[in-house]
C-alpha cells in the first residue's frame, strides 16, 4: 500500500544526505573570512540599518535591483508547480507550452544579465 | 471550521488594505497596502475554491500572485526613481503636477 | 470530487492559432525586441527596433486581414483557447483600430526629429536636475527600451478586448498597463514632472487593478466560474445571494472605468496625460481608451445584459458626473496638454452612454466613435509636441497665443481637429456623437442625452477658446517655434487629420464595418 512513496523516501534521504554532506564539507572546503556582516545575529549578507555607512544608512540600491530580479524569477517560476502535476495529461502539448514559457522568461534574463542587472557594484 | 469566516477575513484585509492606500503617507507603505488588497483577494479565490470543490479559484491565485510579483518590480522601480530626486518617498511631495 | 481527481480531468486547450495570430505575432516581436535591448550595441537599437516594430505591425496586419478575409472563417467569430479568448466581429474592428493607432504612437514615439534624440531620456538612471541629467538632454540617444514596451502593451490591449473570461482580462489588464506606467516616467525634459505621473499613476493604477480582482474573486463566489458566459449563465435565474453579484460586479467596473478615464475615476487623467512623455500621452489616449472601452462592452454585454435593470441606473449617473466633470473642468485649464486631458475625460462620458445602451447600435456607435476619437487624439498629440521653445514643449495655453501667424498650417491642422472634438459637422467627431446618441435615444436614454449635448456645448467653448487664441492675439516677442517635424511625426498628423476628416465625410464604409456582427461568446 506504501508502495507508491517509496520514491518520497528516497527523496528524503537523499535531501537529507545532502544536507549532511554540506554541512560537514564546508568548512573544510570553503575559505573562511569573518567580517561584522557575517557575525551579526541576522545573517543575510548586508548590515542591518541603520549602519553608519555612506548614504545615512540605507540599503544600496543595487539592493533592491537583485531582490526585485530575485522576487521575478523566483515567482515566475510558480507555474511549473501545476504544470509539473498535469504533466502527463498535457503531453507533448504541455512540454512545449512550458518551454515557451521558459525561453521567454530566458529572454528577460538575457536581458538583465547583458545590462549589468547583475552585477553587483 | 466554516468558510464564511474566511470570507469576511479577507474583506477586512481587502478594506483594511484600501484604507491604507487612502490615509498613509510614504509611497512604499501605499504599495504595500496595495499588496495587501491583492493578497486578500487570493484569500478570497481559495476559499471560493474550496466551497465550490474547483480548483479553478487556486490556479487563478497563481496568476493573481505572479502578477502582484511583476507589480512589485515596477511599482518600486518607479519609487525609487522618484525618491533617488527628491530623498522622500512622501506621497504628499509629488505636488508638482496639478490643476 | 476531490482536487486530484480534476486534475485527471485537465486536457489540453484547443487552440485557433490562425485566430489569434495577431497577438501573437506581437506578443513575439516584442520578445524580440527585448532581446535586441539585450544584445545589439548602444547605436543599432534605434534603427532595428524602428524596423522590427515597423514589420511587427505590418505581420500582424496581414495576419489579421488574411483571417477575417478567409472564406473558412465563420461569419460571427468563434471561442478559442477552452473559450478564454473570443475573436468575432467587434473584436477584430478593435484589433485593427488598435493596430492602426499603435502604429501612428509608434511613429511619435520613434521620431527623432522634433526633439533631437526623440522624446526619451537618454539614460533613465541619470537623477533628474544634476550636472548629468543636463547634459544627458541633448544627447542625441534615448531608451529604445520603450520599443519593446509599446509593443507588450499593445498585445496586452489586444487581448484585453478579446478576453472572454475575468482572469483573462486581469492579466491582460496588467500586461497593458505595467509598461505605460514605466513609459509614464521616461520623458527627456521635465523629468521630475514626468516620474510624478508615473508614481501617480502606478499608484491608482494598482489600487484599480486591486479593485477589479476583487470583484472577480466576489464573482467567481457568485457564478462558480469567471466565464463571462458563465457568469451570464448564473444571473439568469439563480437562488444565489445577489450581494456577491453586484458587489462583484460594481468593484470590477470601478476597475475598468478607471482604465478608461471615466468620471469620477479619471483623478490620474491630467496629472498622467500632462507629465508623461507625448507621444506616451497620445499612445495612452488613443489605444488605452480604445482596450479600456472594448474589454467595458464585453464585459456588460455579454455578462451583465440579464441584470441590466439594477445597475444602469449608477452606470447613466456614472456618465454624467464624467461628462460634467471633463466639460466644466476643461473650461479652467491652462495646459493644452490637461485640457485635451479633460476634453478625453468628457469623451469617456459619452463612450459610456454607447457602451449603455445595449443594443446593436450602441455597440456600433461606440466602436465607431473610438477608432475616429483615436486617430484625432493622435493627431492632436502629434500638433502639441511641435510647438517648442528652449525648454521643450510650450504647453502653456498663453504660449499658443497668436500661432496661427507663426504657423498657419499648424494653426489650421490643430483648428481641424479640434472642431472634430468638439463635434462639428464635417468631422468624426459629429458623425460619432451623433451615432453614439441616436443609439442611446433608441433604447431609451434620451435625458442622457441632452445632458451630453450640453456638456458638448460647454466643452466646445474651451476647444473654440484655443482657436480664438491663436488666431485673434498677438504672438509673444519671445513666444515659442513651430518646429518642422520629420517623416515620421508628419505622417501621423497628416493620417489623423485626413481620417478625422474622411470619417466625417464619408462614414458608411466604418459604420457598416463596425456594425458587422454582435459578441459571441
Amino acid at each position: 500500500m506504501l508502495q507508491p512513496y517509496l520514491p518520497l523516501v528516497f527523496m528524503f534521504l537523499l535531501a537529507g544526505a545532502f544536507a549532511l554532506f554540506s554541512v560537514t564539507a564546508a568548512p573544510y572546503i570553503g575559505p573562511r573570512r569573518y567580517n561584522r556582516a557575517k557575525l551579526d545575529a541576522y545573517e543575510c549578507g548586508i548590515e542591518p540599518s541603520p549602519a553608519p555607512i555612506v548614504g545615512g544608512g540605507r540599503m544600496p540600491v543595487a539592493y533592491y535591483l537583485t531582490a526585485m530580479l530575485f522576487i521575478l524569477f523566483d515567482i515566475e517560476m510558480v507555474f511549473l508547480y501545476p504544470f509539473a502535476v498535469s504533466a502527463d495529461k498535457l503531453g507533448l502539448f504541455g512540454l512545449v507550452e512550458i518551454a515557451l514559457f521558459v525561453a521567454t522568461v530566458g529572454f528577460a534574463y538575457a536581458y538583465v544579465w547583458r545590462r549589468g542587472g547583475l552585477d553587483w557594484n | 471550521m466554516t468558510p464564511t469566516y474566511y470570507l469576511l477575513l479577507s474583506a477586512l484585509l481587502f478594506s483594511l488594505g484600501a484604507v491604507g492606500v487612502l490615509v498613509r503617507r510614504n509611497a512604499i507603505v501605499v504599495f504595500m497596502c496595495v499588496e495587501l488588497m491583492l493578497n486578500a483577494v487570493n484569500l478570497t479565490l481559495v476559499t471560493f475554491s474550496r466551497m465550490h470543490g474547483e480548483l479553478d479559484g487556486q490556479v487563478m491565485g497563481f496568476f493573481v500572485m505572479v502578477v502582484a510579483a511583476a507589480e512589485v518590480v515596477v511599482g518600486l522601480t518607479i519609487i525609487m526613481s522618484i525618491f533617488r530626486t527628491r530623498r522622500s518617498a512622501s506621497v504628499d511631495d509629488s505636488n508638482l503636477l496639478k490643476y | 470530487m476531490t482536487f486530484l481527481a480534476q486534475v485527471e480531468l485537465i486536457k489540453p486547450p484547443e487552440i485557433e492559432y490562425s485566430a489569434i495570430a495577431p497577438v501573437l505575432i506581437v506578443l513575439g516581436a516584442a520578445c524580440v525586441s527585448v532581446l535586441f535591448e539585450a544584445f545589439l550595441p548602444k547605436h543599432q537599437r534605434w534603427a532595428a527596433q524602428v524596423v522590427l516594430t515597423m514589420l511587427t505591425f505590418i505581420g500582424a496586419g496581414t495576419a489579421l486581414g488574411l483571417y477575417a478575409g478567409a472564406e473558412t472563417t465563420t461569419a460571427q467569430g468563434i471561442t478559442t483557447l477552452s473559450g478564454a479568448v473570443a475573436v468575432d466581429r467587434p473584436v477584430i474592428f478593435l484589433w485593427v483600430t488598435l493596430l492602426l493607432l499603435g502604429f501612428g504612437s509608434i511613429l511619435l514615439i520613434a521620431d527623432r526629429s522634433v526633439e533631437p534624440g526623440g522624446a526619451f531620456v537618454a539614460d533613465a538612471a541619470v537623477r533628474p536636475g544634476t550636472v548629468q541629467d543636463r547634459a544627458q538632454a541633448t544627447r542625441t540617444g534615448m531608451q529604445t527600451e520603450v520599443f519593446p514596451l509599446t509593443l507588450f502593451a499593445l498585445a496586452g490591449m489586444m487581448v484585453f478586448v478579446a478576453a472572454n473570461d475575468l482572469l483573462t482580462m486581469f492579466i491582460a489588464l496588467e500586461v497593458l498597463s505595467l509598461p505605460l506606467y514605466l513609459m509614464c516616467g521616461l520623458a527627456r525634459r521635465r523629468r521630475l514632472l514626468s516620474q510624478e505621473a508615473a508614481v501617480k499613476y502606478f499608484l491608482l493604477g494598482a489600487f484599480a487593478s486591486a479593485f477589479f480582482l476583487y470583484g472577480l474573486a466576489l464573482l467567481y463566489g457568485y457564478a462558480g466560474s469567471v466565464k463571462l458566459a458563465d457568469i451570464a449563465t448564473a444571473t439568469a435565474g439563480s437562488d444565489k445571494s445577489d450581494t456577491l453579484l453586484f458587489a462583484g460586479f460594481g468593484l470590477l467596473v470601478v476597475g475598468l472605468l478607471f482604465k478608461a478615464s471615466v468620471g469620477p475615476f479619471h483623478a490620474w487623467t491630467p496629472d498622467v496625460y500632462q507629465g508623461a512623455p507625448t507621444p506616451i500621452t497620445a499612445f495612452m489616449a488613443a489605444c488605452t481608451k480604445v482596450a479600456a472601452f472594448g474589454g467595458i462592452l464585453r464585459v456588460l454585454t455579454v455578462a451583465f445584459e440579464r441584470t441590466n435593470w439594477e445597475w444602469r441606473g449608477v452606470l447613466w449617473g456614472v456618465a454624467v458626473a464624467s461628462m460634467v466633470i471633463g466639460a466644466v473642468l476643461g473650461l479652467t485649464q491652462t495646459d493644452v496638454k490637461r485640457m485635451v486631458a479633460y476634453s478625453s475625460v468628457a469623451h469617456a462620458g459619452f463612450l459610456l452612454i454607447g457602451s449603455i445602451s445595449l443594443t446593436e447600435q450602441g455597440l456600433s456607435g461606440t466602436l465607431f466613435y473610438l477608432l475616429a476619437y483615436g486617430f484625432t487624439t493622435i493627431a492632436v498629440f502629434g500638433v502639441i509636441s511641435l510647438v517648442r521653445n528652449a525648454d521643450g514643449e510650450a504647453t502653456h495655453l498663453s504660449q499658443w497665443a497668436g500661432l496661427a501667424k507663426r504657423s498657419p498650417v499648424l494653426a489650421g491642422v490643430f483648428t481641424f481637429l479640434l472642431l472634430a472634438l468638439a463635434g462639428i459637422p464635417l468631422t468624426s467627431g459629429f458623425v460619432g456623437k451623433f451615432v453614439v446618441f441616436a443609439a442611446a435615444i433608441q433604447d431609451g436614454l434620451a435625458p442622457l442625452v441632452v445632458v451630453a449635448l450640453v456638456a458638448s456645448a460647454v466643452a466646445a467653448f474651451f476647444y473654440l477658446r484655443v482657436i480664438v487664441l491663436m488666431y485673434f492675439s498677438e504672438p509673444a516677442p519671445d513666444g515659442p517655434t513651430v518646429t518642422v517635424p520629420g517623416a515620421f511625426t508628419t505622417i501621423a498628423i497628416t493620417v489623423g487629420a485626413a481620417v478625422t476628416l474622411v470619417l466625417g465625410v464619408w462614414p458608411s464604409f466604418a459604420l457598416d464595418w463596425a456594425g458587422a456582427g454582435g459578441f459571441i461568446f
